[in-house]
């Protein structure tokens, strides 16, 4: 039996750094160690600050998902202070998020992931040259297209939010803008214009086409647009047996409307759906560079150890959902939300292609929702109400980020934050183990992936890695 | 890629038409600022100068720079970032990986020494040693210094490398330490915002890479012609002010009739910045038309001075003609050496340009 050690990074193509160390035994990975190498304190900087800065800072810990920070920062205030955006806010704010997490799957798949198909370690297959073609990165006709198609949609964040990335106008009574009737006829137009790039780049067919597959063979099986070009990519490498998941799906709930969120949340484990008791998170410090215990969020505390003691390894904290570690992003969601062809793909566990196409689905199930929400816009609503905060108190705010669950757990003694937490979805998908000793999603799902002797940065790795869409500026924050 | 290798070389290898470059320069022009006759003379260096190459590197950040940056609506902006500049290396774009991707900067450095653009993201903490940011198992100040050692000059985009921005907020906890404290000896250009304009970060480079040197810069080291207003001069809310009108509420009559922001906490009088003319998102708009005020994220300390819903009360009404120099880095909210004297200078010529008595509105007008 031949074993050796592998330090896999810096990944390149994630959002902020990553570095996993592998443990590889005859051709295969036996255990893998997640760690965040980057840490900048936000939930130590908040401490004692005027609340409302939360709805300023706190997007500014990632500028890729920071609509979603801002949402979740606004909700835990609106909790705080025991009211809801007013219903035509609450539309603007799910117009621009979901505008963000489309966005944020579109720039995963054409630009950080199927970039590795484009490598000269595939030469020879028969899909080779097209990927190069499509995927390759910087200058693949795809990741073209996709940068001007998410710019053009982005003009929406624009109209609704002032500036994307770190739009202002997302607060706890609404929107700071009421759209005219002119943004609505315009924000239309461009939405038709994203769906015409969709219809004729990614999918090859209509959005509803591709939303609605009912089985788990009609989504792996899809073969027009970039779409099927990745499915037969995925099925030509196995990605449908790489990278297996815990089997347990987190959603905190997407896009919270007056009539609800408008994808579900719950827990998806053994084949049935439960409610997220957010009383039953712990976040384990036993393998973070982080003094402290184990804590709730709404108790928890961050004080980094900086002689970065083993057996830490990460600045990430592990969070825990009833003791157990749980996956989180667009596939999750979409099993818990109950779309057929999702949780027919769940009944294995969720895997590289799975957490590919769970995003696939969602492109195009939101782009139906966005038009509808445009469409509902009332100009001459109210978008917005003034919200003050109480002096004491705490809040929750609970949104789903492009890649998953986002929380933001807030404190307030005498009008000043007095603890401020965040877990973002990358936290708990790239956790480091805990306290029992065990692993985290990624690691877990790195477990067996292939690692031939000639490889230093194994690609099937690469791809489990990347399958999550990894955000380290969030993860440790 | 020889040396010799030129910009029209390479976005005449992307499949660039002649045209389409063209326009490229004549945009390139009129965004700048210069006339139709300087659009031959950008032809004429794209086409015989050798292409400079742009090392990018991600400190401490949020990655907010790059995503501006790649949705520039600048003159065949995705071009610009995907062909003519061609980054050598960059960590969140390229396609190589690990140990590779480090030994391909490693390669762009020896190549291209003492010729290459170093641009900078994010900074480095240097709290333990610069343990808070490891990048490829070093610190990454260590990695930045060694970029920087051979570089011909360095931008520093948005705010995190030109000031340190909200992770260098009170307490600081990993010490997060813009970029021209770290490296000294080198020519650095300020870029900040948080993020940048995507605009200003194409005008500036393309600036760069065409005229092969500086644009001029404010006291401050930021590009004057980006950063000679403040927000509150071009401010399409600006009759609003001068008539007295404000919004008092978020939900207020005033609000939907787009009153001035300024009794919101609006930073744009004390803010140098572009935003009110270039705006945001192709154009589209721009965060006081948002109906929020500007938090006056292009200046130093913006993160560290009360709430962001504090109103402005260090204001004079100074005329619109002054640009940050002339007014003082006292007035523009910041504090820093020589204030005292630019305070007392920029108090002279608010005396001489407007006749009102200070209008420094107080908090007994609420």
């Amino acid at each position: 039996m031949t074993t050796r050690s592998l330090l896999v990074g810096p990944f390149n193509r994630v959002e902020g750094d990553l570095e996993i160390r592998l443990e590889v035994a005859d051709g295969h990975v036996t255990a893998a160690y997640a760690n965040s190498p980057m840490f900048r304190g936000f939930e130590v900087m908040m401490l004692g600050k005027d609340p409302m800065d939360a709805l300023t800072i706190t997007p500014r810990i990632c500028g890729i998902c920071s609509i979603s920070q801002s949402a979740a920062a606004s909700a835990a205030l609106g909790d705080l202070a025991g009211r809801a955006q007013l219903p035509q806010g609450a539309l603007a704010t799910a117009i621009m998020h979901g505008i963000e997490n489309v966005c944020d799957h579109l720039t995963h798949f054409n630009l950080f992931f199927c970039a590795d198909f484009a490598r000269p370690a595939y030469a020879g297959r028969s899909w080779h040259e097209r990927a190069v073609a499509r995927f390759t990165a910087m200058e693949g006709s795809a990741a073209r297209a996709c940068v001007a198609a998410r710019a053009e949609i982005l003009h929406i964040v624009g109209l609704l939010g002032g500036k994307w990335p770190h739009t202002l106008a997302i607060q706890p009574g609404g929107v700071t803008r009421a759209p005219t009737l002119r943004d609505r006829i315009r924000m239309g137009s461009t939405l038709a214009s994203f769906r015409r790039y969709l219809e004729t780049t990614l999918f090859g067919a209509p959005v509803e086409a591709f939303a609605e597959v009912e089985t788990a063979e009609a989504l792996i099986g899809w073969d027009k647009g970039d779409a099927g070009l990745f499915m037969e990519i995925a099925a030509d490498l196995g990605l449908g047996e790489m990278g297996f998941g815990p089997g347990r799906y987190l959603s905190f709930g997407a896009y919270l409307l007056p009539a609800g969120r408008a994808f579900a949340q719950g827990v998806w484990q053994d084949g049935a759906l439960s409610p997220v008791d957010t009383g039953a998170i712990r976040e384990d410090l036993s393998h973070a560079w982080m003094h402290g215990d184990t804590a709730h969020p709404s108790e928890g505390e961050t004080h980094p150890d900086e002689d970065m003691q083993a057996p830490a390894y990460s600045w990430c904290k592990a969070p825990r959902l009833g003791g157990q570690s749980m996956e989180t992003g667009a596939f999750a969601r979409q099993v818990v939300d109950g779309h057929p062809a999702a949780r027919a793909l769940a009944q294995q566990r969720s895997n590289v292609r799975a957490r590919v196409a769970g995003r696939l689905l969602e492109i195009a199930r939101t782009q139906i929702l966005l038009e509808r929400w445009v469409a509902a816009l009332q100009p001459e609503a109210r978008f917005i109400e003034d919200v003050s905060l109480p002096a004491h108190g705490s809040g929750e705010g609970l949104v789903e980020a492009a890649r998953g669950a986002l929380g933001h757990w807030i404190s307030v003694e005498n009008g000043r934050i007095s603890g401020y937490q965040i877990i973002a979805p990358t936290t708990w998908n790239f956790s480091p183990r805990d306290a029992a000793g065990l692993p985290g999603p990624v690691e877990a799902a790195l477990v067996g992936a292939e690692v031939s002797e000639t490889e230093d940065t194994p690609l099937t790795v690469q791809h489990i890695v990347r399958s999550f869409d990894p955000c380290m500026v969030c993860t440790v924050h | 890629m020889a040396d010799i290798e030129t910009f029209y070389d390479v976005m005449r290898s992307q499949g660039i038409t002649r045209r389409s470059f063209m326009k490229y320069c004549a945009l390139t022009a009129s965004a700048l600022g210069l006339g139709p006759a300087f659009v031959p003379k950008i032809a004429n260096a794209m086409e015989t100068k050798p292409r400079t190459p742009v090392i990018w590197v991600h400190g401490l950040e949020c990655t907010c720079c790059s995503e501006s940056f790649i949705r520039s609506a600048h003159p065949l902006a995705k071009d610009v970032v995907l062909s003519m500049i061609s980054l050598d290396y960059d960590d969140t774009l390229m396609a190589a990986a690990g140990h590779a991707a480090e030994a391909a900067m490693m390669d762009t450095i020896e190549k291209y020494k003492g010729n290459y653009i170093l641009a900078v993201e994010g900074n480095p903490p240097l709290n333990e040693d610069g343990m808070f940011c490891i990048s490829g198992g070093k610190p990454f100040v260590e990695k930045l210094k060694m970029a920087a050692k051979d570089a011909k000059a360095i931008i520093s985009w948005g705010a995190c490398a030109s000031y340190g921005c909200v992770q260098a907020a009170k307490p600081n906890p990993t010490q997060a330490t813009p970029v021209h404290k770290v490296i000294t000896d080198k020519p650095i250009i300020k870029v900040p915002g948080c993020p940048p304009i995507a605009e200003v970060m194409t005008g500036v480079i393309t600036y760069m890479l065409t005229f092969d040197r500086l644009p001029e810069l404010d006291r401050q080291g930021r590009p004057a012609m980006f950063y000679g207003q403040r927000i509150h001069d071009k401010c399409y809310r600006r009759p609003h002010f001068d008539a007295g009108q404000f919004v008092e509420a978020w939900d207020d009559d005033g609000a939907r009739k787009g009153y001035c922001l300024y009794k919101m906490g609006c930073k744009g009088p004390t803010t140098y910045n572009a935003c009110s003319t270039v705006r945001w998102n192709e154009g589209v708009s721009f965060p006081i038309q948002s109906g929020h005020g500007c938090i006056g994220c292009s200046e130093d300390g913006f993160w560290d001075q009360g709430t962001f819903y504090d109103r402005v009360t260090d204001l004079t009404q100074f005329g619109v003609e002054k640009n940050a120099d002339q007014i003082g880095m006292a007035a523009a909210g910041v504090v820093g050496g020589g204030v005292a004297l630019h305070a007392a200078v920029s108090a002279l010529k608010s005396a001489q340009s407007k006749a009102q008595t200070t209008p420094t509105p107080t908090n007994e007008e609420a």
